[in-house]
């Protein structure tokens, strides 16, 4: 499968998610990983699988990497329909009523747009015992699963 | 390319300097020189103990040592026991990001009054850095004198219960330090209106989970401007928060006359917008800004600096962080500006195989490498508690003994 991972990151702790999900993905599938703020809203396709980390920061707002990309997601009148994606969320539940905002806030303007959320959007606490890792790649191999066993059976 | 490049200083902007030079090129060679026995600087001992979720950058760093190559010489002091001319002459750059240790000076009649205490040495007694002082006594109604990030949470730490403080790496000493303290009442005072004090309002949000404390706050006053007011709404939310025993007073637009007392601190004498007043206060506690230590003539260095706005200080030497733009900023912002540092370095840089790199500091006693790092990291992680995420070791001899120590034990 053609699988770009996307991330929205402030102090780079996304950014190294992301790439240890392309590592863990790039044996089986044809992985790239960029970075949101390089993204252009058209050019989201069909065909690849989007993979989004993204972080919260300040008072729940989308990363400053991940800004950009909204904007031109609100601005333009772009049309996500087709484009298949899910999403993983960071976030520090020290600050529990903005807790991963920003992710959620992303998902929500990916669908406004029409693209399709596969899987739920799970996410990691900064201050909590876990690796995000730890979470993050069992949650993707899980959801690419069920997808080829969909992909299968239709 | 097969440049040799030497950070000073292992904190954020040292780390996300070294990060952007070894993504830009893995085959450099990225040494991190660092005057303490650890890495980390700031995230190790700025970043409040209640924050363990900030310190999450430290796995990205370590990432920068264990897989992409940097080397960790930590407890080199550059200046003392290496010249920044020898280490100049060792590697192709040199980039500066030994940070701002010291406190501002409250520079008014009365500022040097036993009783009046800087923030960033506080901070450093408070999260066990080897060099720190001993905890002073604040008397039963500390006043803080600062509307920053650093002030709120100085704030927040003296707030909090024991039970507040679990899950932190705040030391027993520190700990019992809080515990003991019985304070009344704490005053913050900033200079400038709320609307434009320089905290975070998520900072300030915060403060509404403290359980021990009454907060009030005075003359926050109003904007018109969306920033200034997230910030007034923050304060709106936080006014009035809990009916704890320590009561928290904000007060702005007050500006420092001077520390009133005799032989010790008994008030702030301040002009505001209703004229002169004298603010009670058993000590005074000021997070008004960082400055230079004086090591490495950062002044001289900024002065003579050629192109000082990108940073270029010399041939072939840099600064970063806040040893480049002083004490603003924070750790994304290091991170944008030392990807931008490190390509602007990369561009001009003409290595020079014949320098002789890290074998400047072979002669040197008592040099802790990344493995040495690993080994304290270890020590620490196994003395914490059910209360405590991590117990650091307070002192130098500590950090030392546990960097060079075979893991008998195991």
């Amino acid at each position: 499968m053609k699988i770009c991972v996307l991330y929205g990151t402030e102090t780079g702790n996304a950014e190294m998610l992301a790439e240890d999900i392309q590592s863990a993905l790039e044996d089986d599938h044809d992985v790239t990983c960029r970075n949101l703020a390089d993204t252009d809203p058209a050019a989201l396709d069909g065909e690849t699988f989007h993979v989004v980390v993204c972080s919260t920061y300040g008072d729940g707002d989308l990363p400053a990497s991940a800004q950009p990309f909204a904007d031109r997601l609100e601005d333009g009148a772009h049309d996500l329909s087709g484009v298949r994606f899910a999403i993983f969320g960071l976030g520090d539940a020290e600050y529990d009523e903005t807790f991963t905002q920003g992710s959620e806030k992303l998902a929500a303007k990916f669908k406004a747009r029409g693209a399709t959320q596969i899987g739920a959007r799970l996410t990691h606490d900064a201050s909590g015992d876990d690796l995000p890792e730890d979470i993050a790649l069992p949650w993707i191999t899980d959801i690419l699963a069920n997808m080829s066993v969909e992909q299968e059976e239709g | 390319m097969a440049g040799k490049i030497a950070i000073v200083g292992a904190g954020p902007s040292g780390c996300y300097v070294a990060q952007a030079f070894l993504k830009a090129d893995p085959g450099l060679e990225v040494d991190l020189i660092d005057a303490l026995p650890v890495p980390f600087g700031l995230v190790r001992y700025g970043v409040a103990a209640d924050h363990q979720g900030t310190k999450g950058v430290m796995r990205q760093f370590a990432r920068i040592f264990e897989r992409q190559g940097a080397r960790f010489f930590g407890n080199v002091h550059i200046g003392r026991d290496v010249t920044l001319k020898a280490l100049r002459e060792a590697y192709d750059a040199v980039v500066l990001a030994a940070g701002l240790c010291e406190d501002r000076r409250l520079s008014i009649p009365g500022g040097d009054l036993p009783g009046v205490h800087g923030a960033a040495a506080l901070t450093r007694a408070l999260h066990e850095h080897p060099q720190a002082g001993a905890l002073p006594a604040l008397g039963p109604h500390p006043l803080i004198l600062g509307n920053g990030n650093v002030a709120i949470d100085l704030l927040r730490l003296l707030c909090k219960t024991s039970e507040e403080l679990n899950g932190t790496d705040l030391g027993p000493g520190p700990s019992a330090w809080l515990a003991g303290n019985a304070f009344e009442a704490i005053t913050i005072v900033g200079r400038s209106p709320a609307a434009r004090a320089k905290f975070d309002p998520v900072m300030i949000r915060e403060l509404g989970k403290l359980g021990n404390v009454s907060i009030k706050v005075e003359g926050a006053g109003r904007s018109e401007e969306p920033e200034e007011q997230k910030r007034l709404e923050a304060l709106a939310a936080i006014d009035g928060h809990g009916s704890g025993p320590l009561k928290v007073t904000f007060r702005f637009e007050l500006r420092p006359l001077s520390v009133e007392g005799k032989d010790r601190v008994a008030g702030l004498r301040v002009e505001g917008p209703n004229g002169e007043e004298t603010v009670r206060a058993s000590s005074v506690l000021t997070a008004i800004g960082f400055d230079s230590n004086g090591d490495l003539d950062r002044a001289t260095l900024l002065d003579e600096a050629g192109e000082r706005e990108a940073g270029k200080l010399a041939d072939g030497l840099f600064a970063a962080g806040w040893f480049r733009r002083g004490p603003r900023g924070t750790i994304p912002d290091s991170r944008t500006e030392a990807q931008a540092t490190a390509a602007a370095i990369l561009e001009e840089m003409a290595p020079d195989p014949a320098r002789a790199g890290p074998a400047i500091f072979h002669k040197l006693e008592n040099v802790v490498d990344y493995a040495g790092w690993q080994r304290i990291d270890a020590a620490e992680l196994a003395r914490s508690t059910p209360e405590r995420c991590r117990q650091k070791l307070p002192s130098t001899g500590e950090l030392l003994r546990a960097a060079t120590q075979q893991d008998i034990d195991q």
